[in-house]
């Protein structure tokens, strides 16, 4: 399915279309990395809703990025729970060997890091997500060995891969 | 409009409940808030969110009141009144969390007060003086969106730092002008009013939202940081655009216009105004004015005195005394101007040849019986209140943009069964219950169908001997669009028929307006509330057929014929009027090309631009043996008289227009005429003179009582009576004949492309584009036209093309809107370059057309073409 | 020991699976709901056995089903709140990505009892496994005729969808929610008109929180008078605790409702972690005040933590111990509201925004004499007068910190720095 039909079929679940703004969102930015004007136009014209309503919920959600980020996006848990469990020593030892500061994206494109609010597994805290995993349990040593291993893929992958991965723009 | 919170019991009864605010007592309707209930005793509740209009949002909190029983404080704009509740707005806790609002609302407000535009008139300015704390504890810094404002449209600018959330902007452009352009972007305190991407540049450009804002978060560009508020005179009076006739405020500084405001409670707009009304009045001041008389000599107009005019005109006009004499004026005309020409032509040129409409012909014959049996001389509000609405013709959301507003508001609180019948898509469509598409001069089929489709629905409810009439009128077939309407109407209690004035343009007119009758005879006898308008696109039009600026009818809609009623004026003015109808401006075209008009008298008009045949008008025009035209404007037909009078602008003499819904309302001076020109009676004054005689009364104060005297809906008007939201006219509607049309042919399916044509939301025929605002807001001149069209055609929205008719073509940019039909291809009439009537013929409307990609040649010659002014 | 039941399935190798779900019983009840039920007896069922709402408010789950009109002329809907933002919980997670047919069945039998046929799951984006079970285990509700047309021979349709939350915590304010499904800004809309009247595009809506859900089918096989006994009668039955912060074992407890603070913090928990003291524990996450170490006797249901000044909100208990700076936590929190606020109304967007300004100051040791009343100045302004609950939830949880713990701000203040770095 292209991305027409992924938010079309998407948008059959309601009885309005309005409401398939934030699927459609979600499959835009999964295809396109991030979510430019461009884009939200396309999304507002496959639904036929306003573009000002697709502009306001794609700046509401913090899921959702109007702006290029980093093939992997460290998003590092920072509330109460893992405050508690050391989420601070975790973010400045990242932004140290990243070399940024939180929010930023290093030269390469690679790494993206964000501090989030809690993300429903303070059991495991500290924790991260990245992509669609949680890492939980982290301390330093971790944390290297899983920037290690990601720096890896990335060097493993093609450059085509890397390129599909590479938000444009970057 | 209150919102709608009343509600009925059993049998429609209200229901009243007892509420006690601060001590008072008082009975209010259930549903009432306790904000209105407040109102009503003149107890003074704060609010920021709430506007009357609107649903209640209750987010800034200002109007927090204590309710016995209440844990918490309750919002007033919010809170429905409940029988016993004792209410409490003046306690130390209600006092202390105001001024907490306001502490709050003020740590984060960048207080630039002496460079806002909104000092002096700023809502949260007087909130803070009244309930504010008197020094504040913030010391940290305060949050800055941005260091410069931001341009988000030609006319709009924002200061977001100043923007206190109160969400009224977006809610007004999305809930009343169904724009939907404004938004709210991030949330929490980055949240940020704004358009798609940061832009307003392709909305409606309405102002409104600027018009609600309560601090100085969005601004009008062009009156940046033109005046204070303290330093403006201000004049109530009506726009000069569309029908609708809204009031607003125009602020002059030292005699200069400055700028447009609304007011909250007044006319039959309520605050909202159009791109036109808000920003389309500074067309005053433009420099294609005319700046002194002119007179024609060896083929060139040229400048002279008023005296030297007069001895010219004098000379000229006792050449053509045995010829016939003709007269056109504008419908934008007030009402004392126009009634005072055709005064003029009918005792000083003693001629019916009088008209004001120079795009039609109007089929008085049928028109009159509908008017006189159905038009409703009422508050919109109240005739759009009834449950079924039917739309007819035109596009009201660019023609008549408040009334488009108002009919929202009824459909989208479920009040209103809202339905269209038309060829042009509006974005009204969206809201509607049943939309029928008609094809271009199909309206009135659709209405037999619809008329058949009611008849063969409500059968046994209708009497055999109009069942044996109708029966034989109402053969025609409909769709399942047509009978969805049938259904509605028949299910609606009460209907209201509006009617675009745009039907007229067709050839068919007549059968158009027989069918309305028919439709409207119906619902009658069905026992249906009925109520009837038309949707002018002229200002005053409804106010030009009172005063009789038309052949066949005399001040008060009387016929011409009718001895009794033209006696009475024969009396009253001293004279002797002609007995038979005169010619419309159509034939007095053919009068001038068979070379029997002697004298036509041009005022406020310019048909060489909007006759709809380019070629035969100005044959005409050239014809007639004298042409005199009174204008403010240098327009085209300007450029083919004889004699040029400069005449006051609209804004430079005082008079009264009579709006769609029957109101007159006073139209006010408030600059001084430009240049040479003179105010339009004291033209006709002078006009009379050269003939030797003397209009009386002459001055506009007492024409307006004579009018008051003799035409019957205007009896016991005053001027002084007309106050802030005008008086209505009063006529008694003379029952119909029972007269029932036969339909007419189906237009015969053609796969031709047919123009049509319209006013488009930024303008309003030719005089609005002498406003430089609207000019730089405006789309350039467009042709529009269906997807499937464009893409069969091979054409893409933003193309050049060229529109090509037997007649003529013209060249512009391409519009492809997704809600046309297929065979649909419009060009609005409100750009003088196009020339757009020189592809229409006498007679054809719609006309047929071919569109095709233009050459890259083309593109320069147009672009040069566009903007050029008048042929002069 | 308590014999979970909520929780019994989730380390069950493949209970997310249907066969496994149905190895230990399930879908019995909704056989049972269908076979032997009528929708208002299932209404009666639940409001006898006091089943009380887990999402935080604990509103009586019966009575609010019975607010929907039986006759609406318009579609009803069921909305499961599975936003679970509120910082400190993360029992719907667990649920939904090992028993995702526990929710399944629970929401098929509620949406049978208020006559709806169409439910949709708001699920926070981020739970991508919990979306990817879910998805996967209504897929095969459907083949096996649990969802459906005609489910399981009866009158009753009913589908699920799953709707994605993206990152916003208001989505869990059960009127934001609904905003946030029909594609707006996600909003608190004002009530009345309350949801079971006029929800989700207009219609009667019931919404309920996963947890709550959950409990239905077993009150349903086992009876209102089997889950009554369990806890507090008027607050009854068994209840997930979420355990996390400076604990031994934090995790996800299932124990029932009311059993004592310090019992779940010291043997569940296995108490504070070594060498350290307690210092005081949220009890029902971060909307809940905070109870010092010596008010922990309390019992965790909703009326014992009500009468002890805090709630049990959504019964994520995050423990503090004395190595902790009160300050900092009560900023972190503060910076939290101020972050997910939706910047509807003053008191919360403007509010907030100068108290975090004020602790941030006072944190770094440049604190003033008079913050402290500022602070409570604004806690007075914004307690009360905010449009949802989620502004009051910061103020009164900034004001207990403010009051249990005054010499630690004071302390910042005077000594001008963090005593604690
Ligand atoms: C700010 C705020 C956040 C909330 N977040 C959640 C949440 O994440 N999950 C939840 O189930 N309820 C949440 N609630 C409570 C819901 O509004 C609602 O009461 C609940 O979903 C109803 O379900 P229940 O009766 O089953 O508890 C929240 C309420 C507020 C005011
Ligand atoms: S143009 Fe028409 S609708 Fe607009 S403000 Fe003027 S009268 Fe009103
Ligand atoms: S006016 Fe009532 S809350 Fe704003």
């Amino acid at each position: 399915m292209n991305m027409r039909e992924k938010i079309k079929a998407a948008a059959a679940r309601y009885p309005d279309q309005r409401s398939a703004i934030m699927p459609a969102l979600l499959i835009a930015q999964k295809e396109h990395g991030y979510l430019p004007g461009p884009v939200l136009e396309e999304v507002a014209d496959i639904l036929d809703v306003e573009r000002i309503w697709v502009y306001e919920l794609a700046t509401f959600y913090t899921l959702f990025h109007t702006e290029p980020v980093g093939v992997f996006h460290l998003q590092l848990c920072d509330n109460v729970s893992c405050m508690l469990r050391g989420a601070e020593d975790l973010l400045r030892h990242l932004e140290e060997v990243l070399g940024i500061t939180k929010g930023g994206t290093t030269p390469d494109g690679l790494f993206t890091l964000s501090t989030v609010e809690c993300l429903g597994a303070c059991e495991m805290a500290p924790v991260m997500q990245l992509g669609d995993d949680y890492q939980g349990d982290l301390d330093i040593a971790r944390i290297d060995a899983l920037l290690d291993r990601l720096r890896a893929t990335a060097g493993q992958a093609t450059g085509a891969d890397l390129a599909a991965t590479v938000p444009p723009g970057e | 409009m209150p919102v709608s919170l009343k509600s009925r019991g059993e049998g429609g009864k209200k229901v009243m409940v007892r509420v006690t605010i601060n001590e008072q007592t008082l009975e209010v309707e259930t549903g009432s808030t306790v904000l209105q209930a407040a109102e009503r005793l003149g107890i003074d509740i704060p609010t920021f969110c709430y506007l009357k209009r609107l649903p209640a949002l209750a987010s800034c909190r200002m109007c927090l009141v204590e309710i016995e029983g209440h844990r918490r404080l309750q919002p007033s704009c919010a809170t429905a009144v409940t029988d016993g509740m004792v209410v409490r707005t003046n306690t130390p806790l209600i006092d202390e969390t105001r001024s907490s609002m306001l502490d709050m609302l003020l740590a984060n407000h960048p207080l630039d007060c002496p460079i806002c535009d909104k000092g002096g008139e700023c809502e949260l300015q007087d909130m803070v003086m009244a309930y504010g704390p008197r020094e504040s504890r913030f010391r940290d810094t305060k949050r800055v969106f941005h260091s410069e404002d931001i341009r988000l449209s030609p006319v709009i600018i924002m200061n977001v730092n100043r923007c206190i959330q109160c969400q009224r902007c977006v809610r007004m452009c999305e809930e009343v002008v169904g724009a939907v352009a404004l938004g709210t972007v991030e949330k929490g305190m980055d949240t940020a009013v704004t358009g798609f991407e940061g832009s307003l540049a392709s909305c409606d450009q309405c102002g409104n939202c600027v018009e609600v804002c309560p601090v100085g978060a969005l601004m009008s560009f062009p009156y940046r940081y033109k005046a204070r508020p303290w330093d403006l005179a201000e004049t109530d009076t009506v726009c000069p655009h569309c029908g609708t006739g809204c009031q607003l405020t125009v602020g002059t500084r030292k005699g200069e216009f400055m700028r447009v405001r609304s007011k909250a409670e007044h006319g039959v707009n309520r605050e909202t105004l159009c791109v036109r009304g808000r920003f389309g009045l500074d067309f005053v001041m433009s420099q294609d004015r005319i700046k002194r008389p002119m007179v024609r000599r060896d083929g060139a107009l040229v400048p002279v005195s008023w005296e030297e005019a007069g001895d010219y005109l004098r000379r000229r006009l006792s050449a053509v005394e045995g010829k016939a004499a003709g007269g056109l004026a504008s419908p934008r005309l007030p009402n004392e101007m126009l009634y005072q020409f055709q005064k003029v032509m009918r005792t000083v040129f003693r001629t019916n040849n009088i008209d004001c409409a120079s795009r039609w012909s109007t089929p008085f014959d049928a028109l009159g019986p509908l008017v006189a049996g159905f038009y409703t001389r009422a508050p919109l509000e109240e005739v759009i209140g009834n449950d079924c609405v039917l739309v007819v013709g035109g596009n009201v959301t660019d023609e008549n943009p408040i009334t488009e507003y108002l009919l929202r508001d009824g459909a989208r609180r479920g009040q209103v069964r809202l339905l269209m019948l038309s060829a042009r898509p509006s974005r009204l469509d969206a809201d509607a219950l049943a939309v029928v598409r008609v094809s271009p001069g199909g309206e009135a089929a659709s209405l037999a169908a619809v008329v058949a489709s009611i008849v063969a629905a409500a059968g046994e409810a209708l009497p055999v001997e109009m069942l044996a009439k109708i029966g034989a009128t109402t053969a025609t077939a409909g769709s399942d669009e047509t009978d969805r309407l049938a259904t509605a109407l028949l299910e609606g209690r009460s209907v209201t028929v509006l009617v675009s004035a745009d039907l007229l343009r067709s050839p068919l007119a007549r059968a158009t307006l027989q069918q309305l009758n028919n439709l409207l005879q119906v619902l009658r006898v069905l026992d249906k509330g009925l109520a009837m308008q038309l949707l002018f696109d002229r200002v005053n039009q409804l106010g030009a057929w009172d005063m009789g600026v038309l052949p066949a009818v005399l001040p008060g809609l009387r016929a011409v014929t009718d001895d009794a009623a033209r006696g009475a004026l024969d009396r009253a003015w001293g004279a002797e009027i002609p007995s038979q109808p005169g010619a419309d401006f159509d034939g007095m075209l053919d009068l001038c090309n068979r070379g029997r008009m002697g004298m036509l008298y041009i005022a406020g008009s310019d048909p060489l631009m909007s006759y709809p045949d380019r070629e035969f008008v100005q044959r005409a025009l050239r014809a007639a043996d004298l042409l005199i035209v009174q204008d403010a404007f240098l327009t085209d037909t300007a450029s083919l008289a004889d004699v040029v009078l400069p005449a006051a602008s609209y804004g430079e003499e005082s008079g009264t227009f009579t709006n769609n819904e029957g109101r007159v309302q006073k139209v006010s001076k408030f600059r001084e005429p430009a240049l040479d020109a003179r105010g339009n009676l004291a033209i006709f004054d002078f006009v009379a003179a050269l003939r030797n005689q003397a209009l009386r009364p002459s001055v506009q104060s007492e024409i307006f009582d004579e009018i008051a005297r003799l035409v019957p809906a205007y009896g016991g008007l005053t001027q002084d009576q007309l106050g802030v939201d005008g008086a209505f006219t009063k006529a008694s509607r003379v029952p119909p004949v029972g007269e029932f049309f036969a339909p007419p042919l189906a237009p015969i399916a053609t796969d031709r492309l047919m123009l049509i044509t319209g006013n488009c939301l930024f303008h309003n025929g030719y005089l609005s584009e002498h406003s430089e605002i609207l000019n730089t807001v405006a789309y350039d001149p467009y042709v529009e036209m269906g997807a499937r069209d464009a893409v069969q055609l091979g054409l893409s929205d933003g193309d050049q093309v060229v529109v090509r008719s037997a007649q003529s073509e013209l060249t512009a940019q391409l519009k492809v809107n997704k809600r046309f039909p297929t065979g649909l291809v419009f060009v609005p009439e409100n750009y003088r370059a196009l020339r757009l009537n020189g592809l229409m013929r006498r007679g054809e409307y719609p006309c047929p057309v071919n569109v095709q990609k233009a050459h890259a040649a083309f593109e320069i010659a147009t672009v040069v073409g566009v903007g050029a002014g008048p042929g002069i | 020991m308590f014999e979970p039941i909520l929780l019994r399935n989730v380390d069950v190798p493949d209970g997310h699976l249907l066969a496994t779900y149905r190895a230990g019983g399930g879908y019995q009840a909704l056989a049972k709901a269908l076979d032997e039920h009528t929708p208002d007896e299932i209404i009666s069922l639940v409001k006898e056995s006091n089943l009380r709402g887990r999402g935080g408010a604990g509103f009586p789950t019966g009575l609010k089903w019975s607010f929907v009109p039986k006759r609406a002329g318009k579609p009803k809907y069921l909305c499961c709140n599975a936003d679970e933002g509120e910082p400190g919980t993360f029992k719907d997670r667990i649920i939904m990505e090992r028993d995702p047919h526990q929710l399944i069945e629970g929401l098929a039998i509620s949406g049978y009892a208020i006559g709806a046929e169409t439910a949709y799951v708001y699920i926070r984006g981020e739970y991508t496994l919990a979306i990817q079970r879910l998805e996967q285990a209504i897929a095969e509700a459907h083949a096996k005729g649990y969802l459906g047309t005609r489910i399981r021979g009866s009158d009753f349709n009913f589908v699920v969808h799953i709707h994605c939350g993206a990152g916003a915590y208001i989505c869990g304010e059960e009127t934001a929610m609904l905003d946030s499904l029909e594609g707006k800004r996600a909003q608190p809309r004002l009530k009345p008109p309350f949801p079971a009247v006029e929800g989700l595009y207009a219609s009667p809506t019931v919404i309920n929180n996963v947890e709550t859900l959950a409990c239905v089918p077993h009150i349903v096989l086992r009876g209102a008078g089997w889950f009554r006994n369990i806890g507090p009668d008027k607050s009854p039955g068994p209840k997930l605790y979420c355990l996390s912060g400076q604990v031994r074992k934090p995790g996800l407890y299932e124990l029932p409702m009311g059993i004592p603070l310090r019992e779940l913090v010291e043997d569940s928990g296995g108490g504070p972690l070594p060498g350290r003291k307690i210092k005081a524990v949220i009890p029902g996450g971060v909307s809940a005040p905070l109870i010092p170490a010596h008010g922990l006797d309390v019992g965790m249901d909703f009326d014992s933590l009500a009468a002890a000044g805090s709630m049990l909100g959504s019964a994520g208990v995050i423990v503090i111990d004395d190595s902790t700076c009160m300050v900092k936590v009560a900023t972190r929190i503060i910076e939290f509201f101020h972050h997910e606020s939706c910047g509807k109304c003053t008191p919360c967007r403007e509010g907030l925004n100068w108290v975090v300004k004020v602790l941030r100051r006072v944190e770094a040791g440049q604190g003033v004499p008079g913050d402290l009343e500022q602070l409570e100045a604004l806690c007075k302004g914004i307690f009360g007068n905010t449009f949802c609950a989620l502004g009051d939830g910061a103020a009164i949880g900034l004001r207990a910190a403010l009051t249990h713990f005054e010499h630690e701000f004071v302390a910042h203040i005077e000594e001008h720095r963090c005593p604690f770095h």
